[in-house]
């Protein structure tokens, strides 16, 4: 009965894990110590989601055997969480301590103004999902109404 | 004579229709940012035609010949939107579109519970004989 309103709530979970990346990404812009490999500090690494969609799970197909219902999808997931492999920017500044023999630091391979790009998309996208749950909602109401 | 006439059903059944396309809608705006999902529709003459084809039955020569049998897909009109155009990670949802189809699903679903109130108020008016 609550399907509509499961399916929605898997994409705000999701939206919301992803803009919790995000945030993280942004928190750690200049972050020169993100890891320690082998005695060196290695910068932080721009994480990024991987959204995919739900498998369907056994009342579905339960629902399908009984030929009762059909099969309109199980909602979103986020399938893993993956670095980005872009290689660290590499700025000249001879004062850091984490500066090498040449006087430049690696900095992490965040580029804020991609960050906000994501950050908006995954806002809109947590806007139309909140749409679709009042608008199932708003229809369950009405249904309650009924013979009233 | 029947009390519940057929009106009921038949709203019974646009409801049924309804709650589905907003089931579809719900799970095609969830996987707005999936890469390489397919957005998916229901249509009532989809679920009208299967419906009237799991009522054949093949016409046989040959004992060798398979039979008709739709059952494996009869998934009440549920399916994969055709001749879409896809943005760039192969993600064929158009949000515009879900989303104003989403209102007028909810209007639909509205004036189809707004008659079958109607519907009950009339029988219990009769009833009560008018009182």
């Amino acid at each position: 009965m609550f399907h509509g309103l499961n399916t929605t709530a898997t994409a705000l979970t999701s939206q919301r894990l992803r803009m919790d990346v995000i945030s993280s990404n942004m928190a750690n812009v200049d972050t020169t110590r993100g890891k320690l490999v082998d005695g060196e500090w290695v910068p932080y690494t721009r994480k990024q989601v991987v959204l995919q969609q739900k498998d369907p799970g056994f009342s579905s197909f339960l629902n399908i055997a009984m030929n009762n219902s059909s099969s309109p999808g199980q909602g979103v997931k986020v399938g893993k969480i993956v670095k980005d492999d872009t290689p660290f920017d590499m700025v000249y500044d001879p004062e850091h301590a984490d500066a090498n023999e040449d006087g430049y630091v690696a900095m992490p391979n965040v580029d804020p103004l991609r960050e906000m790009v994501d950050l908006m998309s995954a806002t809109r996208s947590y806007e139309a999902n909140v749409t679709v749950f009042n608008a199932s909602k708003g229809m369950m109401m009405k249904a309650l109404e009924i013979g009233k | 004579m029947s009390l519940f006439s057929g009106t009921i059903t038949a709203l019974e059944n646009g409801l049924d229709y309804a709650s589905q396309k907003q089931k579809v809608i719900s799970n095609n705006i969830a996987n707005s940012d999936t890469p390489k999902f397919k957005a998916k529709d229901v249509s009532f003459k989809k679920m009208l035609d299967q419906e009237l084809l799991s009522s054949f039955s093949t016409y046989k020569t040959d004992n060798r010949h398979f039979d008709l049998d739709i059952k494996a897909d009869a998934s009440s009109g549920v399916y994969v939107r055709q001749n879409q155009s896809y943005n760039n990670s192969g993600n064929s949802v158009d949000i515009d579109k879900e989303m104003s189809d989403l209102a007028t699903n909810q209007i639909y679903y509205n004036a189809l519970t707004d008659r079958i109130s109607g519907k009950f108020q009339s029988l219990k008016n009769v009833i009560k004989g008018g009182n």
